[in-house]
């Protein structure tokens, strides 16, 4: 009885004393600037993970020319498989126990979502997210130290509607989605895009992304004779589309969205089907033609030669290396005008009044602009057309801004 | 949201991708059925086992080699990988709890995965399979010569096996050993090499389901998971002690998925693989053993 | 025997010394982790009295987890009838609902045995995670719930993750006390007579049924428990956090431990808890060894990692931690280890 007492007095005592010593501003010191992200570099998503790549060959960069105001920017991102709870453990890992200034780009809109509210309520910056959920720009009354960066899904969807209105003439649309926000948020934007026009979709399939294979779904989109395909799809459920068209001998205008567009992965699928594939984009393709003498691009391919921590040839004509550039390019220029007297709030207000042009790794034109009340930094982008093996941009430069 | 209406066609083209889907999980559940026979053990990694059979045959091509040249080259490869990990991991834990060599295969499946992310990354790859992806008429429907010749390969494998144990004397030292291993014994068959012949017949089943498959949902690290998961379901919807319910299970089984996916509104692509089991389950508790297995009657 | 007795009680008395002072030496973030090693060793308690005991095996108790953790994400965003439930409160609830559920996938596996059952229980654990897709508007979708965080209550002055160390471990220390007496009583006797020989166990007038299903309730409800206790600490559920591998790597915990080791599945949990999240630290180890370069950041690594050390743990103990414990420590048991 006695020895119970006496390890319950120790427990209380022990609970009391134990506690947290708090830090000044964390993540900053006078010759450093620590920044965290949280995004898959394995499992299904992992091509995606070398946004992240990118972003730490261009730090590294902006380093060797002394960094930003005097201080080096140290870059910590951590593998989450695109899992959401491993993110959140990510996420807590980065902010307790590596001290971060400020959680930037990390990718997946479930992962985002998932670590919003713990972001928010211990005040750390969750900047620059890479996911294209409308909430991320929209919802700052509650989550002011949120911002997005990507042009939204929902309002890529709706330029894929206004395009089919007025170029597509007795247009019957189906429509192969994944059954989730991201699926559903091009769904919606491509609904509203189409206006009146609405009941041009025939059919609409969703799939789940535990399927080992989207013929079906195909199968059943043919059988309703549209001639407009939505593949609005995720990484290898966009390539089996496309090899399932082929496969069925169906020639319809396809429409394929930004996240699954990347060169890397249209050039493996039957370019019978790929070819005449529209898609938007807001990066210069590394892999175009297009931008194979252009500046950016060739100072992209330089810093990724020397930092980028043994890029492959493959390595240099992948968009995913160039967006992630674009990204940590505007992060460094918040930085920079967030002053000397760096506090996470400054970040925020810098974030917040951002005007940038001239990002070399974004398509010429595109103005990077936010206020308090619009946070959606990338809202321009242009459509582009896959033929003979490479996207090329054409028309001007689109609105996806959110009305 | 609108769903097409009901055609034949149609009808007779989800059938088709179901027969193919079914003839996959047959091929790998008829692997998993082998190893269960033999050596009593659940083998976890057997999709991953495929998958890395299903690289090597990808960087031969890569290197030049066709299709059937690199084939017999990969099943070789796999028969003696197959036979390599049952002398190396699986003999040495013989008289562990099964539990414990579960487990074990549970290591191999995370330590093949991670191997092949290593070797050869995680991206998907394009794989050229030995089928043209025209469409040939079938009686009016547009059907995939794809889906024919993987369905062909996989019957004319499961015949070859099937003559195999039923006609040869290493067939039948395979089936006594997995029956009854003392009696085979005294009779002379070496049993333990019996389970490192099934072992490698399993491997070489799980490398030519890969190849069949990775043409159409494309090759990289993670391909099987999803597909082993239906070749689990299927190996005990047909009775895990049976070749024959393996196959038999594979192919109802791809067949109900898709139909019952595509055709029953409420179950659609996310509740499909759901609802087989529960399909399954209320078989079970009819015939506990599945299909065609037989489980020992205990009458209390 | 009563030797045996007295090495089980200072067992006990070692671990809660090591549990009450241990967050004093080691960081904040690293009480969280062992507070995370804590759920996963409630989750394996229950597993160990299942399979261990009673000899059932389950694939599946990854889906009780995560139907503890949904209880107590509903009840705490949604509420019950519009109130929103205090965290703590819904821990027991989670368990409860849990229990019932176990008890209910309980009754069918009686017509299973051996493998059959594992396979259906995987599949249980398959099958889950697309409910809360399906109904996204009860369980949320992929989006899953966002909870509260977790915050000590009566004004406690300590940080949150010391309060969920705390909580995690003082609920473990009860259930494992809750636990050994349930298999040293009547029940525990009634289990083991079952796994040993379901026919003898019947002739001595055991009901299968009343037990077997038992088994699997008690199970249940501690994963349940486990599950919760998850979900505070993350604040946050989706189908993601408590995939498919969770059941399978809850098994493997459980033959780490030593299928019918109480105090084995402590290795067990934190086995699987640090392949998880420091197979780059074990890289690093490994690294010191020569002839092996292992780049941590190298995709694949941490899986070849996991993979390596279990496969290792498994064939060096075979009846893993409390297999070894035993034969250094106890008498020479008397169960025989046969294969089914």
């Amino acid at each position: 009885m006695r020895v119970f007492v006496v390890c319950a007095a120790v427990a209380v005592m022990a609970v009391a004393s134990a506690g947290a010593r708090p830090v000044a501003t964390p993540g900053v010191s006078s010759d450093e600037i620590h920044i965290g992200s949280s995004v898959p570099l394995s499992g299904e998503a992992a091509i995606a993970g070398n946004v992240a790549r990118g972003i730490d060959a261009y730090f590294k960069y902006v380093n060797d020319k002394g960094g930003v105001l005097g201080r080096k920017l140290t870059y910590t991102y951590l593998d989450d498989g695109y899992d959401p709870g491993r993110a959140v453990n990510n996420t807590i890992r980065l902010i307790q126990q590596e001290q971060v200034f400020a959680v930037f780009s990390s990718l997946g809109t479930n992962n985002n979502l998932a670590v919003r509210k713990l972001l928010n309520d211990a005040k750390v910056p969750q900047l620059y997210v890479s996911s294209g959920a409308t909430t991320f720009g929209r919802d700052y009354k509650k989550y002011p130290w949120t911002i997005g960066y990507i042009p939204p899904y929902s309002e890529e969807g709706e330029i894929y509607g206004r395009y089919v209105v007025k170029n597509i003439k007795k247009a019957k649309i189906a429509v192969l989605y994944q059954n989730d926000d991201y699926g559903r948020d091009l769904l919606a934007g491509m609904k509203r895009g189409l206006g009146k026009k609405a009941k041009s979709i025939v059919a609409s399939v969703g799939y789940d992304p535990t399927s080992s294979d989207v013929q079906p779904q195909v199968t059943q989109l043919k059988a309703s004779k549209a001639n407009v395909l939505m593949v609005f799809a995720f990484g290898k459920f966009s390539l089996q589309a496309f090899n399932a068209v082929s496969r069925l001998g169906w020639k319809p205008q396809i429409f394929v969205n930004d996240v699954s567009s990347a060169a890397s992965l249209m050039a493996i699928v039957p370019q019978k089907a790929a070819n005449g594939s529209i898609s938007i984009v807001f990066g210069k393709d590394p892999a175009s033609p297009q931008w194979a003498n252009d500046k950016g691009v060739k100072l992209f391919q330089s810093i990724l030669r020397k930092y980028g921590n043994g890029a492959s040839s493959r390595d240099l004509k992948d968009g995913y290396f160039t967006a992630g550039m674009a990204t940590a390019y505007t992060l460094v220029n918040t930085l920079k005008k967030a002053g000397k007297n760096l506090t996470r709030q400054s970040l925020m207000n810098a974030a917040t009044h951002l005007t940038e042009r001239g990002n070399p790794f974004v398509l010429p034109g595109i103005v990077i602009h936010t206020t308090p009340t619009s946070r959606f930094p990338i809202t321009q982008v242009r459509l582009q057309r896959w033929s003979k093996g490479a996207w090329r941009t054409f028309g001007p430069l689109v609105s996806a801004k959110p009305g | 949201m609108p769903i097409a209406a009901f055609t034949w066609t149609e009808f007779a083209q989800q059938l088709a991708a179901g027969i193919r889907e079914g003839a996959i999980y047959a091929g790998l559940a008829l692997a998993i059925v082998i190893i269960y026979r033999s050596t009593r053990v659940i083998n976890f990694a057997q999709g991953e086992m495929a998958t890395f059979t299903t690289f090597i045959a990808w960087s031969l091509m890569n290197q030049g080699l066709t299709f059937w040249e690199a084939f017999p080259i990969v099943l070789a490869i796999a028969f003696t990988g197959g036979v390599v990990i049952e002398r190396t991991l699986i003999r040495p834990v013989e008289n562990a709890p099964v539990l414990t060599i579960v487990i074990i295969t549970v290591g191999l499946a995370l330590l093949l995965n991670g191997l092949m992310s290593l070797i050869w990354g995680g991206a998907n790859q394009q794989f050229h399979g030995p089928f043209s992806t025209r469409t040939i008429d079938v009686g009016g429907v547009p059907i995939s010569v794809q889906d024919i010749g993987i369905v062909a390969v996989s019957v004319l494998l499961v015949a070859l096996l099937a003559l195999f144990f039923r006609f040869t004397k290493l067939g039948l030292g395979m089936r006594a050993a997995a029956v009854n291993r003392d009696s085979s014994r005294l009779v002379g068959v070496r049993v333990s090499w019996m389970f490192a012949l099934g072992w490698g017949i399993a491997t070489v089943l799980g490398a030519v389901a890969g190849m069949m498959i990775a043409p159409v949902v494309f090759l990289d690290p993670n391909m099987m998971q999803t597909i082993l998961l239906y070749a689990f379901a299927a190996a005990v919807l047909g009775g895990l002690d049976s070749p024959v319910g393996a196959v038999v299970g594979g192919i109802l089984l791809g067949v109900t998925i898709t139909l019952l996916g595509r055709y029953v509104g409420f179950i659609g692509s996310t509740l499909k693989l759901p609802a087989a089991l529960l399909l399954i389950l209320v078989l079970l508790l009819v015939r506990p053993g599945g299909l065609f297995g037989k489980v020992a009657v205990r009458r209390v | 025997m009563r030797t045996r007795l007295w090495l089980e009680l200072s067992a006990f008395v070692v671990l809660a010394a090591v549990v009450v002072l241990l967050p004093r030496f080691v960081s904040d973030f690293r009480a969280r982790e062992l507070a995370i090693v804590g759920m996963y060793f409630i989750a394996l308690l229950g597993l160990s009295v299942l399979t261990g005991f009673s000899g059932q095996i389950s694939l599946g108790n990854g889906a009780f987890m995560a139907i503890g953790g949904y209880t107590t994400a509903i009840l705490s965003v949604d509420g019950f009838y519009g109130h929103q439930v205090r965290d703590l409160w819904t821990i027991p609830i989670a368990g409860f609902v849990a229990g019932i559920a176990g008890l209910v996938v309980g009754l069918p596996a009686l017509r299973l045995s051996g493998l059959y059952l594992a396979l259906i229980t995987f599949g249980i654990a398959v099958s889950f995670p697309q409910l809360p897709k399906e109904f996204d508007h009860f369980f949320g979708g992929t989006t899953g719930k966002i909870l509260n965080l977790a915050k000590p209550p009566f004004g406690l002055s300590t940080t949150a993750n010391n309060w969920i160390y705390y909580l995690t471990w003082g609920i473990a220390l009860v259930l494992l006390v809750a636990a050994w007496l349930l298999v040293r009583g009547k029940t525990g006797r009634a289990f083991k007579a079952i796994r040993d020989s379901e026919v003898a166990a019947v002739s001595s007038g055991i009901s299968l049924g009343r037990y077997k299903t038992l088994a699997f309730g008690i199970s249940a409800f501690y994963a349940g428990v486990a599950g919760s206790l998850y979900a505070i600490a993350n604040a946050y559920v989706n189908p993601d956090v408590f995939p498919i591998i969770l059941s399978v790597y809850l098994v493997v915990g459980l033959a780490v431990g030593g299928l019918d080791s109480l105090f084995g599945m402590i290795a067990g949990a934190a086995l699987i808890y640090f392949l998880q999240n420091h197979a780059d630290t074990v890289a690093r180890w490994l690294n010191h060894l020569p002839a092996l370069s292992l780049d941590p950041q190298k995709p694949g690594i941490p899986s070849v990692v996991f993979g390596i050390v279990l496969i290792a743990v498994m064939v060096l103990l075979p009846t893993g931690v409390g297999g070894l414990v035993r034969r250094l420590f106890g008498p020479l048991t008397t169960r025989l280890y046969t294969r089914s």
